[in-house]
């Protein structure tokens, strides 16, 4: 057994010496760079074409409905004559509920993640929240991403944190990808972490452009090298950044610096990735929208064993406050008919069981509809979580529709729960160092 | 407390700091222009530019008379198939109709001789953020978008006013929905958490009390214009920050505006898109008191910003992340082109996360270090590539043509001789501002391996290099 020194020494030169940039990089990789190397070498080191095995690491898909996803009409309290009386216009019909319990059900288009919870890999949250819940959009997916309480302004998010804590030692293979054109708050952290694109294709330098290519190539790399943390003439203020706080920290040196870490990391991921989804084809149909084009390539790349540990996706237009039950109704095929593409798509490569997905919205929405047949923002709401791994079944009870808060669904389970669970029983990770305390663990993993 | 920059220290430098913030950029010739002005007239001639919309005809819309025959049309329908290819016909007009509206607004702030009029109209198209993705109708985004111009620079409370009753924002907000027996609070806790006082500056009470004062609110769809209904309005008694009466919407803004902290999280967000991230507390609490002061009047404001010392101080002159579009303005301007193609523009602000009139949601663009994910900054350079040379395969560029880059003009035959020559040269007109050592000596290591003097395609590949760097990001 290497020591996780040796260990990482041994794949530091394996990067060195397979990575696009050569050796050019090798005499000026300044001190401060170090951890993100850790992640990043393992990245190089793997091989492109190898097929992932059972044995290899557990990984994690963060599914965010931005927006406010209407928890009440995904999992719905189908008996409860509360219901259908707060809901006269847009509750759904008993008929049609895809049963769970006696009491609850899903939307009638889930039809495919009724079928994950037939087969044993659903898990239902309910009542999934935290203490003194805010109904803006902005705060309260903040409050999420940031794994905060309500009323502290925290910058990093938790799984920035969690890079940053694990993502070294004797298994660095952690650095995360999101499907979309902006990190995600929850990865921003103290040094550039994980990677964001939409395209695979046009996420690469093109030198090609230049009359000399391969000079361009070259100066371009020299250009973007990082410099020494105390080579740059000004450091920024560095005070809180209340108000940005969807960007990366300002303690994290001066704009140049973070330019050219994320050039660097760009270099290196690309090269990556290109040369995996390339090489890798899906084998299943996926519909033809932004989550199925995002959990599709995250298939691809799962399939063409990039060490990556956490994938994050996102599905938008939750945001329903008028004439709610055909868009929500999209919304809702859209989320079963591309989660199960997944599903079969991971099955067929043998990855299944090591997959854990969650999915998490802002807040759930108003219990009572209002008089624009929409819902307005809520507070407390149910949360998926499936996979191979999973537990199914419903965890927590149904919050009451009629004992309240300010119009809310009480919650039961603070959301800080979910996340405990997924580091601790799934990727392995000590959550308490993430997440600032001890959170109760849940079952269903 | 803005202590005005000594007239002294103005140079190329600091004028050109004032052309990129107030503006979108320009040429060397632009910035010296500004630099023998002086500093006051300079910041003048932002401030009071003769508004020159004349220029710029409305874009081709679909016009809501339009848009009610296509509603005649489809309740005139006897089956759900002719009802649907009415629906598509009508889909793609509108689809048409945006395009036109994007390229009408890029193209206004790309040739405008008042650029400060559109760039602070961009600010506030961010601020308001209101998006075409819900509203799915471009005649009232250009209405939107005319009346941010007409109070861009113009008083704070005027403009909340108008937009409580602008089409776009009331559908955008549900507002229009809202009614006495079932107030919608949308709009009631955006007014205050978005657009003037911050997170944790009011209750929920104060939003349902205040949704009460914005009930009856409507769009007429003959005209597209803003109508008030008066059954639908609660005239009763609101508690709106422990005051009681019969508010109107209009007084719920005057009592917001009164608030200290609107002054705040105004003067706060204006500093951060003109000045610097970050700005410390004395310095919110001077703007806000120059707010409160002269009755938030925001091209009173900016004047006074644009000729303090703070502004040009070393922490704010390329300091600031470039964002998408001025990125695109400034580099067409600087490279003397007109805007890429259409769909290549589309693709691109698309790709670099900031498509105008579709913010990603109701707070707008973060801004910042937000602009930079790996992808976007890779896009940022070939996009750089794309414009010089043609031949970067960036989203929508296929069989497009870009336009001839006028080398001769940039790097004239005087520079080509000699390499310190050539990289002062270009290096101002790029970066508007000084190489550091470092960087200087690689781009000088590169010139050394071609012979002088320089050829087109030197020069046009060590501006590929240059742009493709974090330096080239910043303003």
């Amino acid at each position: 057994m290497k020591s996780p020194k040796e260990q990482s020494l041994h794949t530091r030169r394996d990067f060195l010496r397979t990575s696009v940039l050569g050796g050019a990089l090798a005499y000026t990789v300044p001190l401060f760079l170090e951890k993100t190397f850790l992640c990043l070498d393992t990245m190089a080191a793997a091989s492109p074409g190898q097929i992932t095995t059972g044995k290899d690491g557990t990984i994690l898909v963060v599914l965010q409905l931005a927006g406010g996803n209407d928890g009440i009409n995904t999992l719905v309290p189908f008996g409860d004559d509360a219901y259908y009386k707060a809901r006269p216009k847009i509750a759904l019909p008993k008929a049609d509920i895809l049963r769970i319990s006696d009491y609850a059900g899903l939307h009638p288009k889930l039809t495919g993640i009724h079928d994950l919870y037939s087969q044993g890999h659903l898990g239902m949250i309910q009542g999934v929240g935290y203490p003194n819940p805010n109904r803006s959009h902005f705060r309260s997916t903040e409050i999420w991403q940031t794994a905060s309480d309500a009323d502290r302004n925290v910058a990093e998010g938790w799984l920035g944190r969690y890079f940053d804590n694990c993502c070294q030692g004797s298994d660095p293979s952690s650095v995360g990808v999101a499907i979309g054109g902006q990190t995600p708050q929850a990865f921003a952290s103290s040094t550039p972490k994980g990677v964001a694109f939409s395209n695979p294709e046009q996420f690469r330098y093109m030198s090609e452009a230049a009359s000399d290519p391969n000079s361009a190539d070259m100066f371009m790399r020299q250009m973007n090298q990082p410099t020494d943390a105390n080579h740059s003439s000004l450091s920024e203020n560095s005070g809180g950044s209340i108000g940005m706080l969807s960007g990366p920290s300002d303690n994290d040196g001066s704009t140049v610096e973070f330019l050219q870490r994320t050039a660097l990391g760009a270099e290196m991921s690309s090269d990556k990735i290109l040369a995996i989804t390339r090489k890798t084809k899906s084998t299943v149909d996926y519909p033809a929208s932004q989550l199925g084009n995002s959990l599709n390539l995250v298939a691809r790349l799962i399939a063409g064993g990039l060490p990556t540990r956490v994938y994050y996706v996102s599905q938008g237009g939750f945001d329903t406050h008028a004439n709610q039950l055909p868009s929500h109704e999209r919304l809702m095929n859209d989320l079963s008919t591309a989660t199960s593409s997944f599903v079969q798509d991971l099955k067929a490569q043998g990855n299944f069981n090591r997959v854990l997905m969650i999915s998490f919205s802002e807040f759930g929405r108003r219990v009572s509809e209002n008089a624009s047949g929409g819902t307005d923002h809520g507070a407390a709401a149910p949360l998926f979580v499936m996979g191979g791994g999973v537990k199914p079944g419903l965890y927590g009870n149904y919050p009451s529709l009629t004992d309240l808060h300010d119009g809310d669904l009480k919650f039961s389970t603070d959301f800080r729960s979910v996340y405990a669970t997924a580091l601790e029983k799934w990727l392995g990770a000590p959550s308490e160092m993430v997440l600032g305390k001890k959170y109760p663990l849940l079952p269903f993993i | 407390m803005f202590s005005p920059l000594p007239e002294k220290l103005w140079d190329r430098n600091l004028a050109a700091h004032l052309l990129d913030r107030a503006g979108f950029g320009g040429t060397p010739a632009d910035i010296d222009s500004l630099v023998l002005m002086g500093p006051g007239k300079a910041v003048d001639s932002f401030i009071h530019a003769d508004d020159d919309g004349d220029l710029f005809p409305k874009p081709q819309m679909l016009m809501p008379a339009e848009r009610l025959v296509y509603k005649q049309r489809e309740k005139a329908a006897t089956t759900e198939e002719q009802r649907r290819e009415i629906r598509k016909e009508l889909g793609n007009e509108e689809y048409t109709s945006m395009l036109n509206l994007r390229l009408w607004w890029l193209n206004r702030m790309r040739y405008t001789a008042a650029p400060l009029q559109e760039k602070a109209t961009l600010f506030w198209h961010g601020h308001f953020a209101t998006s075409n993705a819900k509203v799915n109708d471009s005649y009232m985004m250009w209405q939107q978008n005319e009346t941010l111009r007409r109070y861009a620079l113009g008083k704070f409370p005027d403009m909340l006013k108008a937009m409580s009753r602008d089409p776009a924002m009331i559908r955008w907000l549900d507002l229009g929905q809202s009614r006495k027996d079932h107030p919608n609070e949308n709009f009631a806790r955006e007014v205050m958490e978005l657009f003037s006082l911050g997170e944790g500056h009011y209750t929920e009470k104060d939003i349902q009390e205040s949704a009460k004062a914005f009930t009856g609110y409507r769009i007429d769809y003959q005209t597209g214009y803003f109508r008030f209904q008066e059954k639908d309005f609660d005239p009763g008694t609101k508690t709106f920050f422990d005051k009681s009466g019969p508010f109107t919407g209009d007084d719920i803004i005057d009592a917001i505006v009164a608030q200290p902290q609107c002054a705040r999280f105004i003067g706060k967000k204006l500093w951060v898109f003109f000045v610097s991230e970050n700005p410390p507390e004395e310095t919110i609490t001077g703007i806000a008191e120059l707010l409160l002061s002269n009755g938030y009047d925001i091209g009173a404001t900016l004047a006074t910003i644009f000729s303090s010392a703070d502004f040009y101080s070393p922490h704010a002159v390329h300091h600031q992340i470039k964002s998408p579009v001025q990125w695109i303005m400034q580099t067409t301007k600087m490279l003397e082109i007109p805007l890429p193609d259409a769909r290549v523009l589309e693709n691109s602000l698309a790709a670099l996360g900031q498509v105008v009139f579709a913010p990603p949601n109701v707070k707008g663009w973060d801004g910042g270090r937000a602009w930079i994910s790996a992808s976007s900054l890779l896009y940022r350079y070939n996009m750089a590539a794309y414009l010089l040379s043609g031949k970067a395969r960036i989203l929508g560029g296929g069989n497009t043509k870009t336009a001839i880059i006028p080398l001769e003009t940039i790097a004239p035959a005087s520079v080509r001789s000699g390499s310190d020559q050539l990289l002062d040269h270009l290096s101002f007109r790029l970066f508007n501002y000084p190489l550091q050592t470092k960087d200087r000596a690689t781009y000088l290591t590169y010139l050394e391996k071609h012979p002088v003097p320089y050829s087109n395609d030197t020069v046009r590949d060590l501006m590929q290099i240059m742009m493709s760097t974090p330096d080239y990001q910043l303003t």
